[in-house]
């Protein structure tokens, strides 16, 4: 169980930096830190706190993306009303994806979600009809509120944060409340849960559809935010395991962990980028061995994260201070 | 009137037969052990008691409510609860998170649970070490985590798989004396045990399985005594 | 009618390459209870390699195959010792995120050192077409057919006769039981490990000619391996052949009937059906999936 006060001090200086930042480049990286953080936070809640490891998460994302995106482009609707829609399809497609998490586990369980991702990305770029294919959709702008064309990125850091604070509550409701509690059971051994009357499946159906959700609000909101939906992106394995990289390095299963994962690997992303982008294209896949090796790194040393490894270092230096 | 009653129960995997027609009744506040060579059938037995396993054929009910058909956590809450024989517990919690886990199916009060958790974990001798990772805890005292858990449930009747098994001597008449105290509380039990010692001083009365059917049935001194018993347990004895 | 011999020997010929990339993966998954999430990257890498070979050695495919074989097992022997010997008895997740880190890595290396271009070898018989019974093939599919199903004869003979791969089989039968047997569990998945990646290496330089290579181009290869691993049973090396041949079969009438654009939607479709309905695969034991072994 972890402390708050962190978690407000973070979204405090996220949601007050706007008043005092003008830099156009550091506000959108805190957009970009906010969004990708509430994605993380929002697997987190599947692969942290329910045990339900997907590295098909980008499905939803995907799928809020470009509900926002057709939402605007098609029908001239607001993108908030394609937010709805994408939580709503994404939260059907967790209820498929959470009946296979009660059949399948480990290795098998990824296997079905990234499958489910492949089909999408095909959908996605096939269906030229509806979809527009593989060129994408571009996000119409028009201005205002309700149809989600901002161009202020103060604006969008307090639309964002506004996601992000939900996602952190999601996740502080699993800490605390009894329904986390079972799911945590759940998460160690499901066999022993359900002996100790504890509904594991239907916990486990509502984890993964609340993370749906979420991982599909972001997924509109990242649509508005940056103008393009490409299918070959929004539905990537490679976005899947971003998410799930970034829920890693900030601690698994704890709540503020995403936020702080994110900060990291989209601040090194954005360095490596800015570093090397201009150089020559391939030169921009870096960043993604980066992101390879770190997984790999933090899996096996660091496997309770930096909010993990940040709390055992100061109980140590505590008890050092007491011990003497 | 009998609060569980097993009837007719069988299961067959492919071609093994795990239970054939197992049928006894187990009264309110009654201690009746399970015994049994290898193979013969009582864990198999607990699994459809608990709704892990359906049976092909038979049922059990808890005071004339029928329990078979419902999921293992359904079970659990009308009062049916368990401990397992490889030990089950949530490694990664903490001991006093480990019995809130049983206590928040009988409350939605988070502070109740925690408090009612705490008790239980004084009740089976483990408070200096509720804070603790269940990874931690040596063998013994994972099976005191357990009771305390399955107790937790508020159960009307308590199966218990083994609890003298893999735990060294000196701690046998410590957990021996706790299922007594249970027992003495109005608690109805279920144990499975190998310890025929343990199980002939404990229990009120006995069932004896043997390749899946029950050879006996009665006073713990006349089945230990019961000729099918003895060569049962002699035959395993023999191939040992 | 030509279509249906056409439709037969394409399948053969598909279900052949599949065969030996999915026996690789399943043999992986079968002794050492890790699905390796960076099978295809191996394979694009020999694709490369193939590549490479050709336009700077002008080296014949067929003569780097030979090359490779050593090349892979040296790099599965040393990507074990660096990468999976660490993790090796850790949980699953752990094993996950450390092969699809892996995965991530090699593939974005490829990305740097080589860029996203697609790029083809093209051998003076890319284009000799060989007919067969009506039906038309060209000759790299032929000899990458036969060379599969040689090397996964090879294969099978090496598990089933070679002190070697009958203590594979042993290990993967109980892992427990071996080490107490005095098997150097070690060693035996570092062969393991090396001898999946070796297959998957011989079915990179054989796809060489056949399709282009670029940095993603193992993903489409092993997502069809994943198929064909769990729809024969994860771990079931004969089990994986067939289904290899299943899903070429599926792939082949599907791109027949409903063009090659939504060919994948089938595969993949079939892939969640098979998950849902028999997990342990057709000739798997029931149950497995959910022990999650």
């Amino acid at each position: 169980m972890s402390a708050i006060a962190p978690a407000v001090v973070f979204f405090a200086v996220a949601g007050l930096a706007p008043l005092v930042v003008r830099d156009a480049f550091l506000l959108d990286s805190l957009v970009l830190i906010l969004i990708w953080g509430t994605s993380a936070a929002a697997w987190n809640v599947a692969g942290g706190y329910a045990g339900q490891i997907s590295l098909g998460h980008s499905a939803f994302f995907g799928l809020g993306a470009y509900a926002a995106a057709l939402f605007g482009a098609r029908w001239e609707l607001s993108p908030w009303l394609g937010l709805a829609v994408g939580a709503v399809v994404a939260t059907a497609i967790g209820l498929v994806i959470g009946y296979l998490s009660n059949r399948l586990r480990g290795p098998y369980f990824v296997l079905a979600t990234i499958a489910f991702s492949q089909v999408l990305l095909i959908v996605g770029s096939r269906w030229r009809g509806f979809t527009a294919g593989s060129e994408g959709i571009p996000v119409p702008f028009r201005p205002g509120f309700w149809t989600l064309g901002i161009a202020d990125k103060r604006v969008w850091v307090w639309i964002v944060l506004g996601l992000a604070v939900l996602a952190y509550l999601v996740q502080l409701y699993l800490e605390r409340a009894r329904r986390g509690y079972q799911l945590a059971a759940v998460r160690e051994d499901e066999d022993a849960a359900l002996s100790l009357g504890v509904p594991a499946r239907r916990l486990k159906v509502a984890a993964i559809c609340v993370s749906a959700a979420l991982t599909a609000a972001c997924g509109a909101l990242w649509a508005q935010y940056i103008g393009f939906v490409d299918p070959f992106y929004v539905f990537s394995v490679d976005l899947s395991v971003k998410f799930a990289l970034a829920a890693i390095i900030g601690g698994l299963g704890t709540a503020l962990g995403p936020f702080l994962g994110s900060a990291l690997v989209t601040t090194v992303e954005t360095y490596l980028r800015a570093q090397f982008g201009g150089i020559g294209a391939g030169l921009v896949g870096i960043y993604l061995i980066v992101y390879g090796c770190a997984l790999i790194v933090m899996v096996r040393w660091v496997p309770q994260g930096l909010v993990g490894w940040i709390g055992d270092r100061l109980r140590r230096r505590a008890v050092a201070r007491v011990a003497p | 009137m009998s609060l569980l009653s097993v009837a007719g129960v069988s299961k067959r995997f492919g071609g093994i037969v795990a239970n054939r027609g197992i049928s006894f009744d187990v009264v309110p506040g009654e201690l009746v052990g399970i015994i049994g060579p290898n193979g013969a059938g009582k864990s198999t037995l607990f699994e459809i008691i608990t709704g892990f396993y359906h049976p092909d054929e038979g049922e059990v009910r808890l005071d004339g409510t029928r329990l078979t058909g419902l999921s293992p956590d359904a079970v659990c809450r009308r009062g049916v609860a368990r401990t397992f024989q490889k030990l089950r517990p949530f490694q990664g919690l903490s001991v006093l998170d480990n019995v809130m886990v049983g206590a928040l199916t009988r409350t939605k009060d988070v502070r109740h649970a925690r408090e009612r958790a705490r008790e239980l974990i004084r009740k089976v001798g483990l408070s200096e070490k509720a804070d603790a990772h269940a990874r931690t805890l040596s063998t013994g005292q994972r099976k005191r985590l357990e009771l305390a858990r399955a107790l937790a449930t508020e159960p009307r009747i308590l199966l218990l798989d083994e609890v003298t098994g893999g735990v060294d001597q000196r701690t046998i008449p410590e957990l021996v004396r706790l299922v007594r105290d249970l027992h003495a509380g109005g608690l109805t039990l279920l144990v499975i045990e190998h310890n025929m010692r343990v199980i002939t001083a404990v229990a009120q009365r006995i069932v004896a399985l043997h390749l899946g059917e029950v050879i006996a049935d009665g006073a713990p001194d006349a089945v230990a005594r019961d000729r099918r018993v003895v060569e049962a347990y002699l035959g395993q004895a023999y191939v040992q | 009618m030509h279509v249906i011999p056409q439709l037969i020997v394409s399948t053969l010929l598909l279900g052949g390459i599949y065969a030996l990339i999915a026996v690789g993966l399943t043999l992986i998954f079968g002794v050492m209870r890790v699905v390796n999430f960076a099978h295809g990257e191996f394979l694009m890498l020999a694709m490369y390699v193939a590549f490479w070979a050709f336009s700077l050695l002008h080296f014949d495919p067929y003569l780097t195959l030979v090359v490779s074989l050593p090349l892979f097992f040296a790099a599965g022997w040393a990507s074990y010792r660096v990468v999976m010997r660490p993790v090796i008895h850790a949980s699953h997740n752990v094993q996950i995120f450390t092969t699809v880190g892996l995965s991530i890595a090699l593939q974005n290396l490829a990305l740097v050192l080589w860029t996203a271009d697609a790029r083809f070898v093209r051998t003076d018989y890319y284009a000799v077409v060989v007919r067969i019974g009506g039906a038309a093939f060209n000759v790299a599919q032929i000899v990458a057919f036969v060379v599969a199903v040689g090397f996964t004869a090879g294969l099978f003979a090496f598990m089933r006769w070679s002190y070697t791969g009958k203590v594979m089989r042993a290990t993967a039968q109980d892992r427990q039981a071996s080490a107490l047997m005095g098997i150097d569990t070690d060693r035996v998945y570092a062969v393991t490990w090396a001898v999946g990646i070796v297959c998957v290496g011989a079915a990179g330089v054989l796809l060489a000619p056949i399709y282009p290579v670029y940095p993603t181009a193992g993903l489409q290869f092993v997502l069809i391996a994943y198929v064909a691993v769990v729809l024969g049973g994860l771990g079931d090396m004969v089990g994986a052949l067939i289904a290899a041949l299943v899903v070429a079969a599926v792939e082949v009438i599907g791109s027949y009937v409903i063009g090659t654009a939504w060919k994948e939607v089938l595969y993949l479709l079939l892939f969640i059906g098979i998950l849902v309905v028999r997990p342990a695969g057709l000739f798997g034991q029931r149950g497995a999936e959910a022990l999650g072994t």
